[in-house]
């Protein structure tokens, strides 16, 4: 369960997020929906630990996430799929899959592999191309594999739906609706409810860095 | 793609042709020899750090702590084995390392470079105002002995470089193998983008640390082996100019492969060398353009020459 109290995060000192509240039960999907320059990708950075000088408690199943060096997050079962998706090019889809085991040092590697193949079976198809050989949307669905590598217990994926084909953001809310019997904890941002509607069991709507529950 | 049999095999017979060769070749290029493959360790190491996209500027630091080291070696502890200095001298390096890169993992880029900058010319102000360390004079260090053996005259300087060169190719052997692992292949990944490495799941200061340390190690090991073969030591080991010349021998060769440095550090003697013969009153201006035509025609350095090229795809 991830639990954000009271979050307030300052970038050059100009106030992004002012005291942000959420809390998400494993199992559930949530929404945060916000127009651009809202505060997304900084709440989702924040929770990955990527932004300093942030103020508020962000803790995962009780863990304060504060004492958790950023890279630790990953090692503590957090999965992050940024925006503009951050594949390594010259690499193939599969290596881009198991970097984060890799700098993780995970034990089940091919167990972990072997299941997010079956979830998304579509990566597996292109396992063995380099990323640059891949549309933006296979990249999404790539970055969220990749993602999924780590994100064990929470997965936060930053508008894992913009610039994607109809077709393929189809498939990714398939994809992301069938994680819920995993019991993972997910929080995804949209900047409108196009796709998220259907797929979210609570919503959060930011607006000027202020989050309510809707 | 390259057969483990030529993988291995090349660069043994390579290693294998050099020590022959410097059983063969004169005195002074022998020394010139000597002297790029110990200069070419601190090469090697600064290229540990660009891979990584961090240019030391101070990397006479290490340098210049490996010489002290073992200099003091000899004259304070009485250390008369070669192979203990040189450890001597890594140790050394390393352990300030280890002390520095707390605070230098944190910074990049021109502040990075400043700040190791700063701290070469700490030591080299140190050791200017030493007067038990021969001040700006420096000091010398008897021959050492060689796994117990004391070799004199020529027998000692033909020891000396299948020691520097024995020692160049394991480093080399040893760094290539750490930067086609997970931890090495971290610097690119690091250089390409320090946030995607973080939320992956690995340390950008803890693999920058590592890094930091190897390479002053390695520094510091060509810092022992300079001293030794040359018999004496002085301040401008660290001096600002000394860190400078290993980056524009950097920059010469190249960061392709862990054999550029060696490649280059080289060039750059022979260059340095026959300049200076030819022109002694402006040597600096021909090693000068030498880098101009460099950086114009091989901007990956002198190891583009041996890159493959792709293919051109004709039709038929």
């Amino acid at each position: 369960m991830l639990e954000v109290r009271d979050l307030q995060v300052s970038i050059q000192e100009t106030a992004i997020l002012h005291g942000v509240n959420l809390v998400i039960p494993p199992g559930a999907v949530a929404g945060l929906v916000g127009r651009n320059g809202a505060g997304k990708t900084t709440l989702m950075r924040s929770i990955m630990g990527l932004i300093a000088g942030i103020r508020g408690a962000i803790a995962l199943d009780g863990q304060d996430l504060a004492k958790a060096s950023p890279h630790r997050r990953a090692h503590l079962g957090i999965g992050y799929m940024p925006e503009d998706r951050r594949l390594v090019p010259e690499l193939t889809v599969e290596e881009n899959v198991l970097v984060p085991a890799w700098a993780t040092g995970s034990a089940d590697i091919a167990q972990r592999l072997r299941w997010i193949y079956q979830a998304i079976p579509e990566v597996k198809s292109f396992a063995a191309r380099k990323a640059m050989q891949l549309s933006g949307g296979q990249q999404k669905l790539v970055a969220l594999a990749r993602a999924l590598m780590t994100g064990r217990r929470l997965l936060l994926l930053d508008e894992p739906f913009e610039g994607v084909a109809p077709a393929l953001a189809h498939r990714l809310v398939e994809v992301i609706a069938g994680l819920r019997a995993d019991n993972l904890a997910v929080l995804l941002s949209e900047s409108d409810y196009t796709h998220s509607a259907a797929l979210v069991n609570q919503l959060f709507v930011i607006e000027r860095g202020s989050v309510r529950q809707a | 793609m390259r057969g483990p049999a030529v993988a291995i095999g090349l660069p043994f017979l390579l290693f294998c042709g050099l020590i022959a060769a410097g059983f063969l070749m004169p005195g002074w290029l022998r020394f010139i020899t000597l002297i790029a493959l110990a200069k070419g360790l601190v090469v090697l190491s600064l290229m540990l750090l660009m891979r990584a996209g961090l240019v030391s500027f101070g990397q006479g630091l290490y340098y210049g702590l490996g010489a002290y080291a073992a200099g003091l070696g000899v004259n304070l502890l009485k250390v008369t084995e070669a192979l203990a200095l040189l450890a001597l001298g890594v140790a050394v390096a390393g352990a300030v390392a280890w002390v520095l890169g707390f605070l230098l993992t944190r910074y990049r880029e021109i502040f990075f470079a400043m700040l190791s900058l700063a701290f070469s010319m700490i030591l080299y102000g140190l050791l200017v105002k030493s007067s038990a360390l021969g001040s700006t004079d420096g000091f010398n260090l008897p021959t050492p002995t060689f796994l117990g053996f004391a070799f004199a005259g020529t027998a000692a300087r033909h020891a000396l470089f299948v020691l520097t060169a024995s020692v160049a190719f394991a480093a080399a052997l040893l760094l290539h193998r750490y930067l086609g692992s997970t931890r090495g292949y971290l610097g690119e990944a690091i250089r390409e983008n320090e946030i995607r490495v973080e939320y992956l799941g690995a340390s950008v200061r803890g693999a920058l640390h590592v890094k930091y340390v190897l390479s002053a190690a390695l520094a510091g090991a060509g810092g022992a082996l300079t001293a030794v073969a040359t018999g004496h030591i002085d301040p401008d080991l660290a001096y600002w100019t000394t860190s400078g010349e290993f980056v524009f021998v950097a920059i010469l060769s190249g960061t392709g492969s862990v054999a550029a440095p060696f490649l280059g550090s080289f060039v750059f003697e022979m260059i340095r060398t026959y300049a200076f013969a030819y022109s002694p009153n402006t040597w600096q201006m021909v090693v000068g353009a030498t880098m101009l035509l460099v950086i114009i025609f091989m901007p990956g350095g002198l190891w583009s020459l041996f890159r493959r090229r792709p293919r051109l795809v004709t039709r038929s």
